[in-house]
């Protein structure tokens, strides 16, 4: 008996998570719903927002533009975290210049800042740069936050190369440039997946920045879902249909690149 | 096949010396072996030759030719690291043809070569594998391979050996140096383990801190260490060090320690080129050379150590400790009381400051 203890006050913990999940599944595919939870049968018709308009304010608009919008902002906001950071890692991992610890310092110590403090002044400076309402601009703000980390994480993945291995190419005849191709491009894989992922995935999530910095009319799939529960009646289906729709894109992406993840290689020689 | 000679060669990281005004020529063809302690600048001197390293003082030539100014990849040299350094995401065959590749060679060339010199190195078997499936016999030979296939001229090999268990080293110490001569190529071989550098090497340069020691074949080395420094890296069990004055006695000299004294040998005084100022020196005597049974050195033992063929004798002076290697078939026993004489031919002698050695030849190599 005694053993079982532990187990009843794990399933306790858990259990208003679990029936969040449920009731959030049963919600999207049920319909009917009693008490919140039980459907009376299931089917799609929360979902009717794929092949339906949405109401948006007085206007209208689909599911797709919003899906695009999104996309297109959390691939930019991942491309220019991935691409700053592999650079930055680069440079950090192997090319000696002054105040190079201080750097890596001040990346960890901005990391640190909430990204909610800068709103204003990144609402000026995207307004002077007239990046304003666009969404590549504001992607590059959203990116600016997960790049400090990001170096660390991409100056890591750099340093796990070692030096011989580089200097090894290099005698066999490859130039700077060859040796980035075909080494360190095929090994620090993993990492470019890494740091991408990092960037879309916060850029994908974010709802303050783009719901201060983007106009009304430009709709991602955060604004979206917020501006659903910002009316009197709430659909409780429509919206968890909605979300599990939101949910989709980052797991897929997830599955298909933790493969590379996992890929990280093994380097032949003593200890190493 | 070329030569290299290092000119005043000086590497500095920041306060730290890495190399210090290395001079050392290097002939076709030749295996020479740098040899010293962890530490002592034997990576870095490599590291120059192959241009990693901008020198910070001093040239590197190949033949005649200045080469500080040329880059690793023009430089054509086949190099070994400590590490291997495998490309962990090609597999053996794309990891020996890589150079080749990098030519843009046609496929059906670089196979073949490739293939060739891993049945020299007998592991055609292995081209399919990745580097992570290796043993690191096998992923020595395959950087060794990836090494030799582009015929470079010069030969770098850091510490190749240093991963392999015993067993392996000695039978690779002896495959190395025959492909060494089979092929010609000029080489320059990493070690710290003054036995390979023995068994292997043409010539042999001892590093210390970043200095050369001395230069010479393994049988200079071992009969004329130039300072106690190169007496003691060099022979297995080390060699045997007792500090004392020497004295003039008549028409000869006598070394005088505490618990004993030596009249010098006819041969030995012969080779003294100088006698230090203070009468201040060290002799030094290889445990081989030291017979036991008889003589007026009298001694008590302190230890013995049977290693088969032969059994290592530690015999005890008051605070000094002489190590004598003898045959096995005759048994001692710990608190015996033994007498000892140093044939005498065999003695070498150092100063007792500087520690230089105190004959001709070993001091005008350099
Ligand atoms: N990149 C570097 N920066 C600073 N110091 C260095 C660097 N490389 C080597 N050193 C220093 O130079 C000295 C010589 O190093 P080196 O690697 O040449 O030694 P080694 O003889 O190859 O030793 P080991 O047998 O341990 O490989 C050491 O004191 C080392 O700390
Ligand atoms: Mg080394």
């Amino acid at each position: 008996m005694r053993r079982w203890i532990p187990y009843i006050l794990l399933v306790l913990i858990a259990l208003p998570f679990l029936v969040m999940y449920v009731g959030f599944f049963m919600q999207a595919f049920g319909e009917g719903m009693h008490l919140g939870i039980i459907p009376e049968k299931f089917g799609f018709s929360n979902f009717r927002f794929l092949w339906q308009p949405i109401a948006w304010g007085l206007g209208k608009t689909t599911i797709w533009v919003t899906l695009l919008n999104t996309l297109i902002f959390a691939c930019v906001s991942g491309a220019i975290v991935t691409v700053v950071c592999m650079l930055a890692g680069y440079a950090l991992s192997r090319i000696e210049f002054k105040g190079r610890d201080f750097f890596m310092i001040l990346q960890l110590f901005l990391h640190a800042v909430p990204g909610h403090i800068l709103l204003i002044a990144i609402f000026f400076l995207l307004f002077y740069l007239k990046l304003l309402h666009r969404i590549p601009g504001v992607a590059l703000a959203r990116a600016s936050l997960e790049i400090p980390l990001g170096v660390w994480i991409a100056k890591g993945f750099f340093d796990s190369i070692p030096w011989d291995i580089e200097r090894s190419a290099m005698i066999d005849g490859c130039t700077r440039l060859q040796v980035w191709y075909k080494i360190f491009l095929p090994l620090v894989k993993p990492g470019i997946a890494a740091v991408f992922i990092w960037g879309f995935l916060f850029a994908w999530h974010d709802f303050i920045y783009v719901y201060t910095l983007l106009p009304g009319t430009v709709k991602l799939l955060s604004t979206l879902i917020q501006s659903l529960i910002a009316t009197e009646v709430i659909d409780y289906g429509y919206l968890a249909a909605l979300s599990v729709f939101y949910m989709v894109p980052p797991l897929v992406l997830f599955v298909y690149l933790q493969k590379a993840l996992l890929k990280v290689p093994i380097f032949g020689g003593k200890g190493l | 096949m070329i030569s290299v000679t290092l000119k005043n060669l000086k590497k500095y990281f920041g306060e730290v010396r890495a190399v210090d005004n290395l001079n050392l020529q290097i002939g076709e063809g030749e295996f020479m072996a740098l040899l010293g302690p962890s530490g002592c600048g034997k990576t870095t001197t490599l590291l120059t030759i192959a241009g990693f390293y901008k020198p910070t003082a001093g040239e590197v030539y190949f033949n005649d030719r200045m080469v500080n100014d040329i880059p690793p990849r023009s430089r054509n040299i086949g190099m070994v690291f400590q590490s291997y350094a495998l490309y962990p995401h090609m597999n053996v065959l794309d990891n020996i043809a890589f150079p080749l590749k990098l030519k843009k060679q046609p496929k059906k060339v670089w196979r073949k070569k490739a293939v060739e010199v891993a049945k020299l190195l007998q592991i055609d078997d292995l081209l399919d594998r990745m580097p992570a499936q290796l043993s690191g016999g096998q992923q020595q030979r395959v950087a060794l391979a990836r090494a030799l296939i582009k015929q470079p001229q010069l030969l770098l090999l850091d510490e190749p050996l240093s991963n392999l268990d015993a067993k392996l080293r000695i039978v690779m110490r002896a495959e190395l140096k025959r492909l060494q001569k089979d092929l010609g190529i000029t080489t320059i071989f990493v070690t710290h383990d003054q036995m390979e550098a023995m068994t292997m090497a043409d010539r042999i340069a001892v590093l210390k801190s970043g200095k050369l020691q001395q230069v010479g074949t393994p049988d200079e080395l071992y009969d004329e260490p130039a300072n106690v420094f190169v007496a003691s890296f060099i022979g297995t069990p080390p060699m045997n060090f007792i500090r004392g004055s020497l004295l003039k006695s008549g028409s000869s000299y006598v070394f005088e320690c505490e618990h004993f004294r030596i009249l010098l040998d006819e041969v030995v005084v012969q080779k003294i080129r100088r006698f230090p100022v203070t009468n201040n020196v060290i002799l030094g005597i290889r445990p081989e050379d030291v017979e036991m049974g008889r003589g007026e050195i009298k001694g008590e033992i302190y230890v013995v150590e049977p290693m088969g063929r032969d059994t290592l004798v530690t015999v005890k002076f008051g605070d000094v400790y002489i190590k004598v290697l003898t045959s096995s078939t005759v048994k001692y026993s710990i608190g015996e009381n033994v007498s000892l004489s140093f044939k005498s031919d065999k003695v070498q002698l150092f100063d007792g400051e500087t520690e230089e050695s105190l004959y001709v030849k070993g001091r005008d190599e350099r």
